[in-house]
């Protein structure tokens, strides 16, 4: 059966071009440079802010260990912080590790919270026991980002800390470590510790534990229990 | 005590107060203003709340809702957090820019929340993964803003695959666009800075929300933020998220992903990715003009299979081989696919069964928007391992499968 002839939709006429970015915020020659360069620009202290911000994104790219110590030194910069993790984040030496946990102590509030999302990212488990006390401090921020970091690394101290401080949390921060417990308990399982997964969503589907989390918890324990080709 | 018949939903066509679905919006522009318009015409929805950054967007959207229901109800937000914590809240409409999808869709089903979430849903690799993985976790309902899974001309085209009468499966083409819009390398450049506009009439903090640091400037803000790499996926992310969605959807590889990236062209010109998947099914985005070689219309995809081929967009208009055409029918308009969408949203959370365009399926389509964007980027062919989730043939590649979010923000 033939279809109803209908017009097609006029062409979309092209956008209209944004400002053109002046000479000195294009990335140009940058984003061909290798890693010696690139670092010689974050440590240049005449350097301006964007060509450090491309630096550290193409050091990330480049994935380049030599970079790290110029990349850290910008964790505290309040413009450049992420674009340092933006270098360090991908870098798989373990010295990023290394400086991102070195960089702990001297960092508060934003900066260290962009800190320890990357350390979480990393599943660095060596930073749990200063995460751990973060996530009982003052700073309720920072404490979310704490248990958040946690539950990505997700190992069975992870776990212990988590359901310990399920107990000794209020408010936003306990709801933050409840969702941390819930993706710890995924990644206990994606390294075959099944059984510690099921009882953190056992403890997770208390009566008192934030309801998302406590529907989230029970959900997959069903789920769990009823997936086909499991072995038992 | 007397109970108004409209409670107890007896008026015809009434739908009870508590059977409503209650919607908050977050970020709406002038697309999500187009959703919410259709969302608005339902009445098993209510839209309650709206968060923005930007006062006179709140304004808007606030007098829209509230002369659409008769009332000054509509609440204003400049704090995701505070419509999230709002228990009589069960779904949110998030049209933000780009960068602040995943990370809203993410915390939305922290809060318990279902979400309907405008394309491109995710800036990277990791977002995708973490998307799925935040909706399975919470058991929540998403819905990507993938309105042609729910055209009747599209579904026509999947039909007609599924059906055998196009043979084998053998090529799925997406149109990604004309270049001279969003070419696929968008710029890392950015534009001198301008005098930072009050914080009540511009929250320029969260407007970057995950976005790494740069200085302020109105160009951005007006819509302007799309071709700058940090907000933005280029034209492969920006319009494969419409149709390499497509394409997923009605060859049934929601699943999955190609294994094989090829980019062809240049960042200046017509360009194309060719891809395949494992199963040797081609995959071809390509930049063929807004309305595609045989004009039938916008986010146009098409279907070859060894006994013939069929082709759709937004024109409604379905082209396809000779063989092909005594199968056809018509089709009502590929225009009222969003109402169908958002119909399709509203059933899914009365029933808690999968959208059409679900997290998982979002996930997939957009992953491997991101690959080709990766293999564009890279210059060269990659090749892609999906169960291991990584490059098999460029280390460079794998370490830009995530970005960085600015603090606080996590994903």
């Amino acid at each position: 059966m033939p279809q109803a002839p209908q017009p097609a939709p006029a062409a979309q006429p092209a956008k209209p071009k944004p400002p053109e970015p002046p000479p000195e915020l294009q990335e140009g020659a940058i984003a061909r440079m290798d890693a010696p360069a690139l670092i010689r620009i974050l440590t240049d202290g005449a350097s301006p802010e964007f060509q450090k911000a491309k630096a550290c994104q193409r050091l990330g790219e480049l994935g380049a260990k030599e970079a790290v110590p110029a990349l850290s030194a910008l964790l505290a910069n309040e413009h450049l912080s992420t674009y340092a993790r933006y270098g360090l984040e991908p870098i798989s030496d373990p010295s990023a590790d290394d400086a991102l946990r070195a960089a702990l102590p001297k960092l508060t509030g934003i900066q260290l919270i962009g800190v320890i999302n990357s350390i979480g990212k990393r599943r660095d488990a060596k930073a749990s026991p200063a995460l751990v006390k973060m996530m009982y401090g003052a700073d309720a921020d920072v404490a979310r980002a704490a248990a958040a970091a946690l539950g990505s690394i997700g190992d069975t101290s992870s776990m212990h800390e988590l359901q310990s401080a399920l107990g000794k949390t209020k408010g936003m921060t306990r709801a933050a470590v409840a969702d941390a417990g819930l993706v710890c308990a995924e990644r206990l399982i994606a390294a075959g510790k099944r059984d510690q997964a099921l009882a953190l969503y056992t403890f997770l589907s208390a009566a008192d534990v934030p309801k998302p989390a406590r529907l989230a918890a029970m959900n997959s324990i069903i789920r769990e229990e009823t997936a086909i080709g499991r072995p038992r | 005590m007397i109970v108004p018949s409209v409670v107890l939903g007896r008026q015809a066509g009434a739908v009870p107060p508590s059977d409503k679905i209650v919607f908050g919006g977050i970020g709406i522009g002038s697309r999500g203003a187009h959703v919410l318009s259709k969302l608005l015409a339902f009445k098993q929805a209510k839209f309650v709340a709206i968060c923005d950054v930007r006062n006179e967007r709140r304004e808007e959207i606030k007098s829209t809702v509230d002369q659409k229901y008769g009332n000054r109800d509509c609440q204003m937000y400049d704090d995701q957090y505070a419509l999230l914590a709002r228990q009589d809240i069960d779904a949110v409409l998030i049209a933000t820019g780009d960068r602040w999808h995943t990370p809203l869709a993410i915390i939305a089903a922290q809060h318990g929340k279902d979400v309907y979430c405008e394309k491109p849903c995710s800036m990277s690799m990791e977002e995708s993964w973490a998307l799925a993985d935040a909706f399975r976790r919470y058991n929540r309902i998403y819905q990507a803003g993938c309105q042609r899974r729910n055209g009747a001309n599209f579904q026509l085209c999947k039909d007609l695959l599924k059906s055998g009468a196009l043979g084998k499966l053998q090529s799925l083409y997406a149109n990604v666009g004309p270049s001279v819009n969003w070419p696929p390398l968008p710029s890392r450049d950015w534009l001198a800075a301008e005098e930072l506009p009050p914080k009540q009439v511009l929250d320029w903090d969260r407007w970057l929300g995950p976005a790494p640091w740069r200085p302020y400037h109105s160009s951005y803000v007006r819509g302007g933020w799309r071709n700058f790499y940090d907000f933005h996926g280029g034209g492969i992310l920006e319009w494969g998220s419409h149709t390499v969605d497509l394409c997923h959807w009605a060859a049934e590889l929601d699943d999955t992903q190609p294994v094989e990236y090829e980019p062809v062209g240049s960042n200046v010109g017509p360009y194309k990715v060719l891809c395949k998947y494992a199963t040797g099914v081609n995959l071809v985005m390509r930049d063929d003009g807004w309305d595609g070689s045989l004009k039938t219309g916008s986010c146009s995809f098409r279907i070859e299979g060894d006994n013939g081929w069929v082709e759709t967009g937004d024109a409604t208009r379905i082209e396809c081989s000779d063989n092909i055409k005594p199968l056809l029918r018509p089709t009502e308009s590929a225009s009222l696919a969003l109402v169908n969408h958002v119909a399709d949203l509203l059933r899914s959370i009365k029933s808690r069964q999968l959208p059409q365009a679900s997290a998982a399926a979002a996930a997939n389509s957009h992953i491997a928007c991101h690959a080709a964007f990766i293999a564009f980027q890279r210059g060269k062919k990659l090749t892609w391992d999906p169960s291991r989730r990584e490059f098999t043939n460029d280390d460079i590649a794998n370490r830009m499968r995530s970005r960085a979010l600015r603090e606080p923000w996590r994903v």
